[in-house]
């Protein structure tokens, strides 16, 4: 990544004719490579960092005084992950949208048919299916599904959409409707709740994106609305439906006993409460140094961040996501392609979808759902999968003017 | 420019319609940040603190127990503790395995952890140590100190743990401690509110802390318990202690009360040493105060072996015994009295008035009634016996005949005005009554009527008759005290033992002078049947006694016949009891003694001689003279666990 010699612009946002036609940054690989937004990529590492730094704290011993041996994989893991993480986000950043379309439909067979193996043959992982092993490789398809699923639904609205500037008819909304309900009710079936809701939200965003009637919209949410009840009795497990009992419990202010269900939230509000407005310290957080919240590394993680660091840490982490996701619906906006606007949709509709719902379940205000705060959770798929989004978004970005065919995409 | 309403323009319409709804969510969440961190953040600070900060239980250390004269008779020793961490472990049978190189650590001992160690994992407390060995020796605790620092999950370190000093000694006085069992819970918990019972719970969890499981031990378990303390801590989720905090003096642990029991140790040493192996039981007591100053049953088991848990095997080699080490004979153990009982008759008989102290009865050898015949001991018979007589030979046939006269019913009340068929606590556990029949008992228990024949047997001390080893040293005080009311006493200074009654029913002094006159005559008249034993060896003062011979079984008219009257004749768990009560000196009585000597067969041949070493030894040894705990003992004893008198 060599900027040698590079004079001129500094995030590849040169648009006029002639200083593209003139600068070597124009050409060649390199070239892309200095017009990738540095600016926004520092901000997408600086957040894994945090999260680098938060699991550090996890496995700090307040006794010893030190990194506790049991503990230190944990930051280690994960600096590794987010450097793997970073290559391929910009290898992916690289490719021009052309060829992330091509791959479309290809990538979704393959992940229907992978979804459609672990349903038969996956191996079980706390009471669920969610991973196939093929030899000595893990895979877990539901993840790969998130993007497969955006690009071909991108993809067929860049196909699909009718060139005489009208909207595309319901027909044509009815069957992307069908393209993201099938890998989501394979998931679904799994079970896998998250990652079905995360995939039925970014093609649903997706779906409105690309133009279907208000009316439509309307009439989503109001069945969705109506039918809340029903899927309350009749779809959640009922462990699911305990999670609900106890979210309204805590939100209405009803008396929880402090264990089993509630126990986990209740342990994170403390400690996101006494973090207060300044927090008590980075590694100085009691209630999260004792193991008092469970699944702290992983789908918790928020509260270490706003018991460490307070409100103001807590709010200014929600800003950066906010920053990034504006960001990117700018890039959307700006995009020349059907393809790009709605990739780059679905890309940030995923990773929106997971910021929002851990935040709303971690702040005791959305269900208990194994949803992991993007870039800052522990775990390796789910920072491969954001740095995955994030690498369309860039490449939507780097490309936004390439012209895409809409033949060949079928 | 596309139109508008082409799919771009509207695209961008949309775009802002769903940075408004993120803008909203994102509102929605800093304000639940908002109500979290800043309104209702003082609550939650509290919530935390209450999280994390734990009273911890701080053991209190157990009272001593004491003799008279202030010797240890059970006390807290440091000792060198070794255990296991289980969360520390990776291998646990491997660290024991390595554990058992340095230290002794028997396959029974190595299971029993084990299945500790899986207990607490289960119980998500994997960060509570299991005590692997309780107390090292020296040499074990050096070799550790040096190793355990290698070894991953290894602790030692100096911890407080009960000891018995005199071992065997005090075993059936003291009892001994033990890890509380479920059973223990149930029995302490009684009338005690649920939040004593959470503080019980704790305690009887902690490693250093036992329950008094039998013996005085158990009888004064509120009063050597003491108070558990707080320790403030910062502790993890899992309530592991992780961080000390300023302490609360007023919260600290309050040790238990020091016991003296009225026993003097040494004299106690002696008089075990005296019966030289063979089983049997002694009580020493002081005339004057009621002091029990021996208690002595033996063969006897170390309380020391029970502290850290027996092992199966251990305890039942002590349970099957053939000798019986378990048994607590002197306060217990119920034998017939035989004729150390000879002296409640004749007080019975003056007190009926049925004979003189001058009327005579014949022996030549048995007693005719009804239709059945009753032997004297003496084959050819005594001749003439008076009163006097008849206790110094200890005539059977002098006692048949005044027995008889007397009746069952006054011979009962009179065994009952010395303590006879009572149970004495005395701050102990497994105290008897023994039995004093009568037609009533016979009646309801026999379903049959009492037949007169049976007052015989009464009068020479048989029969269904059964008294403890410390009823007789309690007939002998009063005889010595020529009467005078007369309160046992074990506990010195210590809690109340309420059970205890006094023995006040009046006797006659004269018909006590009586009594004394002939139990002098036994043990310092020529043909007494304790005259060999009459001398102290003091070179001036005597005692008086009475020997008798407890039938284990009765002798047949054929082995009568062939000239079978006991001893190497017949096995030895058939052999009679050996007994002697004695009191000394003659001439101011200070001490009573009664001693049995199982299967001795003849009272004045095995028993007579131990009682009189043991009367010698204690008026050698000044046993009775004032003890430490004197200056205390007026203190009012409470057992809210103040040390209020703490003895010195």
């Amino acid at each position: 990544m060599s900027r040698e010699g590079f004079t001129g612009y500094t995030r590849g946002e040169a648009r006029t004719p002639t200083a593209r036609a003139l600068h070597f940054a124009n050409f060649g690989p390199f070239g892309a490579i200095a017009r990738l937004p540095w600016s926004i990529i520092l901000l997408i590492v600086g957040v894994g960092l945090t999260g680098v730094a938060m699991l550090f704290s996890v496995g700090w011993d307040p006794v010893a005084q030190a990194p506790s041996p049991d503990e230190a994989d944990l930051w280690r893991d994960q600096i590794t992950r987010l450097g793997v993480g970073f290559v391929l986000m910009i290898c992916l950043a690289l490719l021009p949208l052309g060829i992330w379309a091509r791959f479309a439909w290809p990538a979704y067979a393959v992940v229907i048919v992978l979804l459609v193996m672990v349903d038969f043959f996956g191996v079980m992982g706390g009471g669920a299916a969610r991973w196939l092993k093929v030899g000595p490789i893990i895979l877990q398809p539901s993840e790969p599904a998130k993007l497969a699923v955006t690009m071909a639904l991108a993809s067929y609205y860049q196909r699909m959409m009718p060139t005489n500037g009208q909207s595309p008819p319901l027909l044509v909304h009815g069957g992307a409707l069908l393209i993201m309900l099938v890998p989501a009710a394979l998931v679904f079936k799994q079970p896998n709740l998250s990652t079905a809701l995360a995939l039925a939200a970014s093609g649903a965003m997706i779906i409105f994106f690309a133009g279907i009637a208000m009316r439509w919209v309307a009439a989503a949410i109001g069945i969705g609305l109506l039918s809340v009840p029903a899927i309350y009795t009749f779809v959640l497990e009922p462990y699911q439906r305990e999670r609900v009992d106890t979210l309204i419990a805590g939100i209405t202010g009803e008396a929880t006993n402090g264990l089993g269900e509630s126990y986990q939230i209740e342990q994170a509000k403390i400690a996101i409460g006494a973090g207060g407005f300044s927090g008590r310290g980075y590694l100085q957080g009691i209630q999260s140094q004792q193991e008092y919240v469970p699944e702290q590394q992983t789908d918790f993680i928020l509260t270490i961040i706003a018991e460490e660091f307070g409100f103001i840490g807590a709010v200014g982490l929600l800003a950066v996501f906010a920053f990034l996701f504006v960001w990117s619906f700018r890039v959307a906006a700006r995009n020349k392609s059907w393809f790009g606007r709605l990739a780059t949709i679905g890309a940030t509709s995923t990773i929106a979808f997971f910021a929002i719902f851990n935040s709303g379940m971690v702040l005791g205000l959305l269900p208990v759902l194994g949803m992991p705060l993007p870039l800052i959770s522990y775990g390796g798929t789910a920072l491969i999968t954001v740095m995955a989004c994030f690498g369309l978004i860039l490449s939507a970005h780097l490309h936004q003017d390439e012209k895409l065919s809409s033949r060949g995409l079928f | 420019m596309a139109r508008k309403n082409s799919p771009e323009a509207d695209f961008d319409r949309r775009l802002l319609l769903a940075m408004g709804a993120g803008g909203a969510v994102f509102a929605t969440l800093v304000g639940r940040l908002s109500q979290l961190q800043f309104f209702e953040a003082e609550h939650y600070r509290k919530l935390a603190d209450e999280n994390h900060i734990r009273l911890v239980l701080a053991p209190p250390e157990r009272g001593q127990i004491l003799d008279r004269f202030g010797r240890p008779l059970a006390s807290q020793r440091q000792a060198g503790r070794v255990s296991v961490v289980p969360e520390r472990l990776d291998d646990p049978e491997a660290t024991l395995l390595q554990l058992s190189k340095f230290i002794d650590l028997p396959e029974s001992r190595v299971k029993r952890v084990l299945e500790e160690i899986q207990t607490n994992r289960i119980r998500r407390a994997s960060f509570v140590p299991v005590t692997v060995v309780q107390e090292l020796s020296y040499e074990e605790f050096a070799r550790l100190r040096v190793r355990a620092v290698e070894m991953d999950g290894v602790d030692v370190q100096m911890a407080s743990t009960r000891s018995y000093p005199r071992g065997r000694d005090f075993a059936h006085v003291l009892g001994y401690v033990a890890r509380a069992s479920a059973d223990d819970l149930t029995r302490l918990a009684e009338g005690r509110s649920p939040d004593e019972l959470k503080t019980f719970e704790e305690l009887f969890r902690h490693p250093d802390i036992r329950v008094g499981r039998q013996g005085m031990e158990r009888f004064a378990e509120d009063w050597l318990r003491g108070r558990p303390g707080r320790r403030r801590v910062v502790t993890n989720a899992h309530g592991r202690p992780m961080q000390e905090l300023e302490q609360d003096p007023t919260n600290a642990a309050v040790a238990g009360k020091d016991l003296f029991v009225t026993i003097d140790a040494e004299l106690q040493r002696v008089a075990i040493e005296r019966f030289e192996g063979e089983s049997g039981a002694a009580v020493l007591m002081d005339v004057a105060s009621g002091d029990v100053l021996a208690m002595v049953s033996t063969p006897a088991f170390d309380p020391n072996s029970f502290v850290n848990g027996i092992s199966g095997k251990d305890y039942a080699e002590l349970r099957d015994n053939p000798m019986a080490p378990l048994y607590p004979r002197a306060h217990g153990g119920v034998y017939p009295p035989g004729s150390t009982f000879k002296m409640v008759v004749a007080t019975a008989a003056l007190e009926a008035g049925v004979v003189k102290t001058t009327d005579t009865v014949r022996c030549g050898g048995s007693y005719r009634f009804g239709n059945r015949t009753w032997h004297c001991w003496k084959k050819g018979g005594h001749g003439t016996m008076n009163m006097h007589n008849g206790i110094k030979h200890s005539c059977d046939v002098y006692f048949y005949e005044i027995a008889r006269r007397t009746g069952v019913s006054k011979i009962a009340e009179v065994a009952h005005k010395f303590g006879f068929g009572e149970t004495f606590v005395l701050g102990m556990t497994g105290g008897r009554s023994g039995l004093v029949p009568d037609p009533a008992w016979k009646l309801k228990a026999r379903g049959e009527p009492w037949f007169e024949g049976e007052t015989l047997n009464f009068g020479i001390g048989q029969g269904q008759l059964g008294v403890t080893p410390l009823q007789l040293a309690l007939m002998t005080a009063r005889i010595a005290a020529t009467g005078a009311p007369l309160k046992p006493k074990l506990i010195g200074f210590g809690p109340p033992s309420d059970e205890d009654k006094m023995l006040d029913a009046p006797l006659d002094p004269a018909i006590m002078e009586i009594q004394k006159a002939g139990m002098y005559g036994v043990t310092s008249e020529p043909g007494g049947t304790g005259y060999r034993s009459g001398d102290l060896g003091l070179g001036g003062p005597r005692l008086a006694g009475k020997t008798g011979t407890a039938q284990v079984r009765r002798i047949s008219a054929e082995e009568r016949a062939k000239g079978i009257r006991g001893g190497a004749s017949i096995a030895r768990e058939l052999r009679d009891h050996a007994l002697f009560v004695a009191y000394a000196p003659t001439d101011n009585p200070r001490y009573a003694v009664s001693v049995i000597v199982e299967h001795g067969e003849g009272g004045s041949r095995t028993a007579a001689p131990v009682g009189r070493d043991i009367l010698a030894a204690a008026i050698k040894m000044d046993s009775g003279r004032t003890p430490v705990y004197a200056k205390r003992a007026s203190v009012t004893p409470s057992t809210d666990g103040k040390p209020d008198g703490d003895p010195v």
